[in-house]
């Protein structure tokens, strides 16, 4: 398992991606910075919509993760070196877990540092509240990893299908429709950061932090089993 | 050898995308030594062999390795080394690391020394060190065998292998499947180059237009070919007086006379000509001084195969 999670962490780890990754998590702080300066302060619904809910959990975290966690397979599907792997008497779920863990290796440290700097900066180092978007930005790129390295395995437009879901159905129309927000990654995210800091964040539909939690965890499974048994059944080029 | 030592049995196998069928009711067993697929391009090679390796699904039929089906069967893979065709490496990676890679993959044991086996085995421990984003085409595929034998496997599948060697690998290449074969392995190599094919391989299977157009050993596969023309080309020191006589041989179809002063002579069945020709010779007082005949090669029997 440790050979091809090193594997995934040298493919996923190169120079370009890395810098765009890092620049991508260091919008929202600036953001948050420049926000903090300016003559007018936001209220912390203003601040959670714009910096938190719009920038960090609508474009940043899953923009960052849907670059690495597509390319985890989907890379190899092009290479065709995927058979290097499936090619092995490994279980298919022993080929699966060290991707996503490769996978989030990557792409939690940058969603998480930027998380927290963001938060840190714009509610003037209130940690517990640093903390919940932090544990919120955590859960997304861990849910977001789940379903884009699903993705990358069922398509090789990968990274065009989950610019639309990210797009269209969490910023468009997940605004429009209550009931899209109960089958929402962001909104899974959001309800954890307001379950972990309700004095901050009491505002707001959003999902309990039991129910949050239970979702989360059916989500991140559920697409991780949906990853194993396409590796079993897909033709593998 | 009898069917129950079969290493693997293909039965039945079809495999179509859409309209298009790129297999069709294939039914052979493989056994151990070099077998040889050999098709033009776009024949169904490749799709065949993704389906004995379990990359592929069958649409039809069933595709069984030491007796247990090979689809969605990893720990099968302990005992298969599969080399494709495609030449993807990855250029970040150095040959060893590749190799070992594999190896720690298949769980080989004492992996040091089997990948240094390995990579000796292809000539490579030179260029080792090197990331093989550096290497030739050649190369490349040389550390892919190496990384297809680490774990010892006791069958080898192996896509067009010889694609991007060069005239000396090639001969080192062929060297090694037969040392491979002669400790008791079974390898199975496609190739639409007909040369290699006829080199290395005990048995041969014809693939055309994604059915087998014939199997068994060379001269097996010629002997099926009765119906087709075969040519003899005949020096004598009488050529038209034997022209004469052998045109009277039923199976022969036609009788030309070379610009050398040589007989190329059509037959339909060679044990014929091979039984009536010295007779007519002898009798009429020709002597014969060379018989030979021009398509008891592979490609020429492909060639029919391909036309027909």
């Amino acid at each position: 398992m440790g050979s091809v999670y090193r594997l995934t962490l040298r493919q996923l780890s190169g120079r370009w991606r890395l810098v765009i990754m890092t620049l991508l998590a260091a919008l929202p702080v600036i953001t948050a910075t420049l926000t903090l300066r300016s003559t007018t302060a936001p209220t912390v619904a203003e601040f959670e919509n714009a910096a938190l809910s719009a920038l960090l959990a609508g474009s940043i975290v899953p923009l960052v993760v849907l670059a690495i966690a597509a390319a985890a397979f989907s890379n190899e599907v092009e290479d065709r070196t995927l058979a290097n792997l499936t090619l092995s008497p490994l279980p298919r779920w022993r080929i699966a877990v060290p991707k996503l863990l490769g996978v989030l290796t990557i792409a939690m440290p940058f969603a998480a540092v930027s998380a927290f700097g963001t938060a840190y900066v714009a509610f003037l180092a209130d940690l517990r509240a640093a903390i919940a978007v932090t544990v919120a930005a955590v859960a997304a790129v861990a849910l977001y990893g789940s379903a884009f390295t699903w993705l990358g395995l069922v398509t090789t437009q990968a990274i065009g299908v989950g610019l639309l879901y990210v797009v269209l159905w969490e910023g468009f129309f997940s605004g429009l429709v209550a009931g899209v927000r109960l089958l929402s990654i962001r909104h899974y995210a959001i309800a954890l950061m307001h379950g972990v800091d309700p004095r901050r964040f009491a505002a707001g539909d959003h999902l309990s932090l039991p129910a949050a939690l239970v979702v989360s965890a059916v989500v991140f499974a559920g697409f991780l089993w949906l990853s194993i048994r396409r590796l079993r059944r897909m033709d593998v080029p | 050898m009898t069917d129950s030592q079969a290493v693997i049995r293909v039965n039945g196998v079809s495999r179509w995308f859409g309209s298009v069928v790129a297999v069709s009711e294939m039914t052979f067993d493989v056994m151990p030594g070099i077998t040889g697929l050999l098709g033009p391009n776009g024949a169904g090679k490749t799709t065949l062999l993704r389906m004995m390796t379990g990359l592929a699904a069958t649409s039809t039929g069933t595709v069984t390795v030491f007796g247990e089906p090979v689809r969605d069967n990893p720990p099968l893979y302990r005992r298969i080394g599969v080399m494709s065709e495609h030449e993807t490496v990855y250029g970040f990676m150095k040959g060893r690391e590749f190799v070992t890679m594999m190896g720690q993959l298949r769980g080989v044991e004492r992996l040091e020394e089997a990948v240094d086996r390995a990579i000796e085995r292809v000539d490579l421990a030179d260029a080792q060190h090197r990331p093989m984003g550096t290497y030739s085409r050649g190369m490349r595929q040389r550390m892919r065998l190496a990384a297809t034998l680490v774990h010892e496997p006791e069958i080898l599948i192996l896509d067009e292998p010889l694609n991007g060697a060069d005239p000396r690998q090639r001969v080192h290449f062929q060297h090694l499947l037969r040392e491979l074969a002669g400790e008791g392995r079974t390898i199975v190599l496609s190739s639409h180059i007909l040369e290699e094919v006829e080199q290395l391989a005990e048995t041969v299977l014809l693939v055309v237009n994604g059915k087998l157009a014939a199997s068994g050993g060379f001269r097996a596969i010629r002997a099926a070919l009765d119906q087709r023309p075969y040519h003899v080309r005949v020096v004598c020191d009488a050529p038209r007086r034997l022209a004469a006589l052998a045109v009277g041989i039923g199976s022969v179809e036609a009788v030309n006379l070379d610009p050398d002063g040589a007989l190329i002579i059509l037959s339909r069945r060679v044990l014929d000509l091979q039984l009536e020709l010295p007779r007519l010779a002898q009798s009429a007082g020709i002597s014969l001084r060379r018989v030979e005949p021009l398509d008891d090669s592979l490609e020429s029997v492909f060639g029919y195969l391909v036309e027909g």
